[in-house]
């Protein structure tokens, strides 16, 4: 019994990316690592059920701050939680999830696995807080949680997308503290 | 010193791989610790040490290259918060107390609302596995000291 919850778990940390649907048969066709989802393909099923979550959940971006100017191209991200748990990928628990990291990018389909690429980091082992890298520029940056199969709960628990300017130049205490 | 004590001191006092036969030869008497990242740390990303707030707060408890899963949940480099207040660190090979100063955050929060009387207080982070064992080496955040005031009005 342990050992085979212990595979489960190492079967969804060595493939952080997959949608792993307990209970069911593994459906290749959508599979979040997929990186380009093929367009207008309709799905096979119904949409599946999303998990719940309580009304008062919400995250937010801790750090950077909206509008913050940034200097230095690796800074730290931290992932606020309030009202809600972290778990992580793989993990069926009410009122949990993990954390992604939406960057440059509009919010996903939420009735799908949330895509897996540059744009769309996934911290599927429960991490809360990100070293990210970006190229001068302006930049937005949201969250969303997902559930053990990496599907948004309903309703959404998501930040506000904050827009950051990075430049290049010294990194700032903030961004360099790894305390 | 009870035969459980005397077990935990021994384990202490042992590699990794005589714990493991230890833990066999007593499954009861020894929680086996885990071990995280090298790198991985936890520490209270606010307040700050020396922090002064009026009533009550929010802490913030950070963790840096691992990740949180709820109490019961088994994954390797991942665990719980737990927030020690106005206590000094409990015995890091049982699992962690559960009290008023010892505060488990078993749904994987990483956040705190904290409501404690007016005068000087202590905090220390102290992450545990599934079953609230520190791991090994024991990851923990500096002990730091916030002074509340009376909240306005009351
Ligand atoms: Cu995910
Ligand atoms: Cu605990």
């Amino acid at each position: 019994m342990a050992f085979t919850r212990r595979l489960l778990l190492l079967g969804a940390a060595a493939l952080p990316a997959t949608a792993r649907s307990q209970g069911q048969p593994a459906d290749h066709a959508h599979d979040a690592a997929a990186p380009a989802p093929a367009p207008a393909a309709p799905p096979a099923e119904a949409p599946r059920q999303r998990g719940s979550a309580p009304p008062d959940a919400y995250v937010y971006i801790g750090w950077p701050q909206d509008r913050q100017v940034i200097y230095g191209t690796r800074f730290k991200v931290w992932f606020g939680t309030r009202n809600f748990g972290v778990a992580p990928a793989g993990v069926t628990k009410a009122n949990t999830g993990h954390h992604h990291l939406l960057v440059d990018v509009d919010l996903p389909d939420l009735n799908k696995p949330i895509p897996n690429d540059r744009n769309h980091l996934h911290f599927g082992l429960g991490q809360t807080e990100t070293m990210l890298e970006l190229p001068p520029g302006t930049h937005t940056l949201q969250l969303l949680m997902g559930d053990a199969d990496h599907v948004p709960q309903d309703p959404p628990v998501m930040s506000k997308r904050i827009t950051i300017t990075v430049r290049p130049g010294r990194p700032q205490a903030a961004a360099r503290e790894t305390q | 010193m009870t035969r459980a004590q005397l077990l935990a001191r021994l384990g202490a006092g042992l590699g990794a791989g005589l714990g493991t036969a230890l833990l066999l030869a007593g499954p009861t008497a020894l929680a086996q610790r885990h071990p995280m990242p090298e790198t991985a740390k936890v520490y209270i990303i606010w307040p700050a040490d020396g922090q002064v707030v009026r009533g009550g707060f929010w802490v913030r408890m950070g963790l840096s290259e691992g990740g949180i899963a709820p109490a019961g949940v088994e994954k390797p480099m991942t665990g719980h918060h737990h927030l020690l207040i106005d206590v000094d660190l409990p015995d890091l090979n049982k699992p962690i107390p559960n009290d008023r100063n010892h505060l488990h955050f078993g749904l994987g929060q990483t956040e705190a609302r904290l409501d404690l009387p007016p005068g000087r207080h202590t905090l220390q982070m102290l992450l545990g596995d599934e079953n609230h064992v520190p791991h090994d080496p024991p990851l923990m955040s500096k002990r730091i000291t916030v002074t509340v005031l009376p909240a306005p009005g009351g």
